[in-house]
C-alpha cells in the first residue's frame, strides 16, 4: 500500500501512494509556473528568428540549433564587456555591503544601545522604497558627488539599497551565536575586536555567505535603472543595457536576446555555485551543552 | 594569594534588588560553594566576582586589592560556564590555548601549558578534535582546561555540572575535588544541587533571596542550621516542621508540650521562650518505627521503596498535601494508607522561633562533628 519508503522510514514520514502523487503533482504545478518563462526563453533561444513569427506558433523548436549563442557576439560586439561590467559592479557592491554590514549586524545583534530600534526600523522603512522612486534625488546626489558616468554611479546606490535587508538577515543569524562565548572570551582577556575577529566571524561565516549570495544576486539584478539614469558611457554599461542593444531599430532579435540573457547570468550562477560550498550547517555544534 | 572578600555587595537590576548586601571572606585554597534556589542571586554574585556584572554597591576585594572596576582578566580569576562556552570552530587544543593566544604567549609556552592541562584532565587523545565531536563530560573538561592554563588564583564555576547526566555528574564531582587538591587554588562554585555542595565544599554559602542565610562547613549546616530556610534546604528529603508550644526552660534546654507530654529539647533557649509558639524541626531520617521519647502517628499516602531506604509521605493535618516525610533505613514493611507510629528523640530535634531563627542546639559530643 505504501510507496517510497522501507521498514526503516519513521512512521511520521510514511505516506500513502495517493499522498505521494498529490505531493509531486503539487511540486510540478508550482515549479512549472515558476520555470515556464525560463523554459520558453530557452526554447526561443534555440529557434531561428523566422520561426518565432510563424503561425501557428510552435512551442517546440523545429530544426533548433545553438546558432544564436554564437551570432549574438557579432551583433553586439561589446557584450562580453557588459557582462564583465555587471560582474564588476555586483562584486564591488557585495564587498562594500559586507564590509559595512558584518560589523553593523554584530553590533545590532550583541549590543543594546539607545536608538537601536529606531535605526533598525529606519532600515526596514528605507528598504520599502524602490530605487526608482528616489531616482531624481539620487541623480542630484550623484551629480554633486561627481559620480555620474563612473562605475561608482551604479555601485554606490546598488550597495545602499541592499544594506538594510542584509543587516536584518545577518543580525538574525548573529543573534543565535550564544553570548556566553563572548563572555568566556572576555573573561580570558580578549578585546571586543579580538572576540569579533576570532570567535564571532568564523562562527557567523555561513550567515555571511548567505548574505553575500543574496547581495550579489540583488546587485546583479537591480543595475538596469541606475545604469540607465546615472551613466551614459558605453564602456561602463552593465548587462541589462547590453541586452537592450538587441532591440534593433526595426525589430528585436529575440532568439539572440534570449541566448544573451542566459549567457549573461552564467557568471552569477557560477559565483553562487561556488559560494554554496561554504554553506555548511551546524557550525555551532558543541559550543553549548 | 587567592584570597577574596565581599563587603556589603549589592546588585540591583533597575528597581529589583538581586543581591542585598553580602559579606563574605574566602581564604586561600578554600573550596566555597554558593547554593540556593533559583533566583537567589548566586549566579549574579559569581558574575560580579568574575567582572561580568557591574557591582551596584559594596567592594569586591581580591588579595587585598579592590577589583570592582577591573576587567575580568586583571582580577586573577578564570571562569567555567554552565554552558561550557567552547568555541565550536576551534580544536580542543585551540580552545584550551585561547587565553594564552590572547596574551600572545610564545608558541612553546602554549604547547607546554596546554599539554600539561590536557594531561590533568585526560584530554591528550582529544586535542585535535572539535568540541562537537566530544561528549558532555569531555566538553566540560575542555572548559576547565581553558581555565587551568591561565593559572588563576581563583576559579569560578557557574553550575558546571548541571548539563550532565547523573552518573557523569557523580564522576565529575570526584574529578573536581581531586583537581582542587591538585591545584590548591581557591574555588568558588555555584550550584543549586545540595549534593554537590555537601560533597565538594570546604564551606557552603546558602543564599536566599539575595541574602546569605548561613555560611558553614557542610555538616555544620546539616546539624546546626541557623534558620528554617537552611534547615529545609540542606538535607534530602527536607526537614519536617511542626508547630509546638514552649512551656518552660531548664538547664537542659527548652521544655515543650508534645501531645500533653513535657519534653526537653536540648537547645539554648532565651528567657522569654516559655509561652511562645516555636517550630519543631525533625529530619525524615531521624524518625524510627520504634523508640524515642516522642511519638507521632501518621498514615502515609505514598510509600517509595528505594531498597537502601524506604520513604513515606504523609499528611499531618488531614489534607491532601503530603508535607510530612519519613525516611527509614532499608526495606521497611510500611504500606500506603496504613497508619504507623513513629518515634524520635528530643536530641535530634531543632527548634526555631517565630521569625524562623534557630535556637542553638546543644549537641552532645559524638553526635556530630560540631
Amino acid at each position: 500500500m505504501a510507496l517510497f519508503h522501507d521498514k526503516n522510514t519513521p512512521m511520521i514520514d510514511r505516506y500513502h501512494w495517493w499522498e505521494v502523487i498529490a505531493i509531486y503533482a503539487g511540486i510540478f504545478v508550482f515549479l512549472f509556473f515558476l520555470l515556464a518563462p525560463f523554459i520558453e526563453g530557452f526554447l526561443v533561444s534555440l529557434k531561428p528568428l523566422a520561426e518565432l513569427f510563424s503561425t501557428p506558433y510552435s512551442f517546440w523548436p523545429e530544426n533548433g540549433s545553438f546558432a544564436a549563442y554564437s551570432t549574438m557576439w557579432e551583433r553586439v560586439p561589446g557584450f562580453a564587456w557588459y557582462v564583465f561590467n555587471s560582474f564588476l559592479i555586483s562584486t564591488a557592491a557585495t564587498v562594500i555591503v559586507l564590509l559595512l554590514v558584518v560589523p553593523a549586524a554584530y553590533a545590532f545583534a550583541r549590543f543594546d544601545f539607545r536608538g537601536m530600534g529606531l535605526v533598525l526600523g529606519g532600515f526596514l522603512a528605507v528598504s520599502m522604497f524602490s530605487g526608482a522612486v528616489l531616482l531624481i534625488p539620487l541623480f542630484r546626489l550623484m551629480r554633486s558627488l561627481g559620480m555620474l558616468n563612473t562605475y561608482w554611479a551604479m555601485i554606490v546606490p546598488g550597495a545602499a539599497f541592499l544594506i538594510p535587508s542584509a543587516v536584518w538577515l545577518l543580525r538574525t543569524y548573529m543573534m543565535r551565536i550564544p553570548s556566553e562565548l563572548n563572555e568566556a572570551a572576555w573573561t580570558d582577556g580578549a578585546s571586543q575586536f579580538y572576540i569579533f575577529r576570532r570567535v564571532v566571524l568564523p562562527i557567523a561565516s555561513p550567515g555571511i555567505v548567505v548574505v553575500a549570495m543574496v547581495t550579489f544576486i540583488g546587485a546583479y539584478s537591480q543595475q538596469f535603472i541606475f545604469a540607465l539614469t546615472f551613466n551614459s558611457k558605453t564602456e561602463y554599461m552593465p548587462l541589462p543595457i547590453g541586452l537592450y542593444a538587441f532591440f534593433g531599430k526595426q525589430d528585436v532579435v529575440w532568439n539572440e536576446l534570449m541566448a544573451a540573457a542566459f549567457v549573461g547570468i552564467a557568471p552569477a550562477m557560477i559565483i553562487i555555485f561556488f559560494l554554496q560550498r561554504y554553506l555548511v550547517g551546524g557550525l555551532t555544534a558543541g559550543a553549548l551543552k | 594569594m587567592g584570597q577574596l572578600s565581599l563587603k556589603n555587595v549589592v546588585k540591583t537590576f533597575g528597581q529589583f534588588e538581586v543581591v542585598k548586601g553580602v559579606n563574605l571572606d574566602v581564604t586561600e585554597g578554600e573550596f566555597i560553594v554558593f547554593v540556593g534556589p533559583s533566583g537567589c542571586g548566586k549566579s549574579t554574585l559569581l558574575r560580579m566576582i568574575a567582572g561580568l556584572e557591574h557591582t551596584t554597591a559594596g567592594d569586591i576585594v581580591i588579595d587585598g586589592k579592590r577589583v570592582n572596576d577591573l576587567a575580568p582578566v586583571k582580577r586573577g580569576i578564570a571562569m567555567v560556564f554552565q554552558s561550557y562556552a567552547l568555541y565550536p570552530h576551534m580544536s580542543v587544543f585551540e580552545n584550551i590555548a585561547f587565553p594564552l593566544r590572547v596574551e600572545r604567549a610564545p608558541e612553546a609556552v602554549i604547547r607546554e601549558k596546554v599539554t600539561a592541562a590536557a594531561k590533568i584532565l585526560h584530554l591528550e587523545q582529544r586535542l585535535q578534535q572539535k568540541p562537537g565531536q566530544l561528549s558532555g563530560g569531555q566538553r566540560q573538561r575542555v572548559a576547565i582546561g581553558r581555565a587551568i592554563v591561565r593559572a588563576p588564583e581563583i576559579f569560578l564555576f557557574d553550575e558546571p555540572l548541571s548539563n550532565l547526566d547523573a552518573a557523569l555528574r557523580a564522576d565529575m564531582r570526584i574529578e573536581l575535588t581531586r583537581l582542587h587538591k591538585q591545584l590548591g587554588a581557591t574555588m568558588i562554585y555555584v550550584t543549586h544541587d545540595q549534593v554537590e555542595a555537601m560533597t565538594m565544599a570546604d564551606r557552603i554559602v546558602v543564599l536566599n533571596a539575595g541574602y546569605i542565610a548561613q555560611v558553614g562547613a557542610p555538616l555544620d549546616l546539616y546539624h546546626k542550621p541557623q534558620n528554617t530556610f537552611v534547615a529545609g534546604f540542606i538535607g534530602n528529603p527536607r526537614m519536617n516542621f511542626l508547630p509546638v508550644t514552649c512551656t518552660g526552660i531548664t538547664d537542659a534546654g527548652a521544655v515543650i508540650d508534645w501531645q500533653g507530654k513535657a519534653v526537653t529539647i536540648p537547645v539554648h533557649a532565651m528567657a522569654s521562650a516559655p509561652g511562645q509558639t516555636f517550630t519543631l524541626g525533625i529530619r525524615p531520617e531521624h524518625l524510627t518505627l520504634a523508640g524515642g521519647e516522642m511519638q507521632l502517628g501518621v498514615t502515609p499516602s505514598v510509600v517509595e521503596h528505594l531498597g537502601q531506604q524506604t520513604i513515606a509521605w504523609a499528611s499531618l493535618n488531614g489534607t491532601a498535601e503530603t508535607s510530612f516525610c519519613v525516611a527509614l533505613p532499608g526495606d521497611q514493611a510500611i504500606k500506603a494508607d496504613q497508619s504507623v507510629t513513629l518515634g524520635f528523640s528530643a536530641a535530634d530535634c531543632h527548634l526555631f522561633d517565630a521569625a524562623g531563627e534557630a535556637l542553638e542546639r546543644r549537641l552532645l559530643p559524638g553526635t556530630s562533628n560540631g
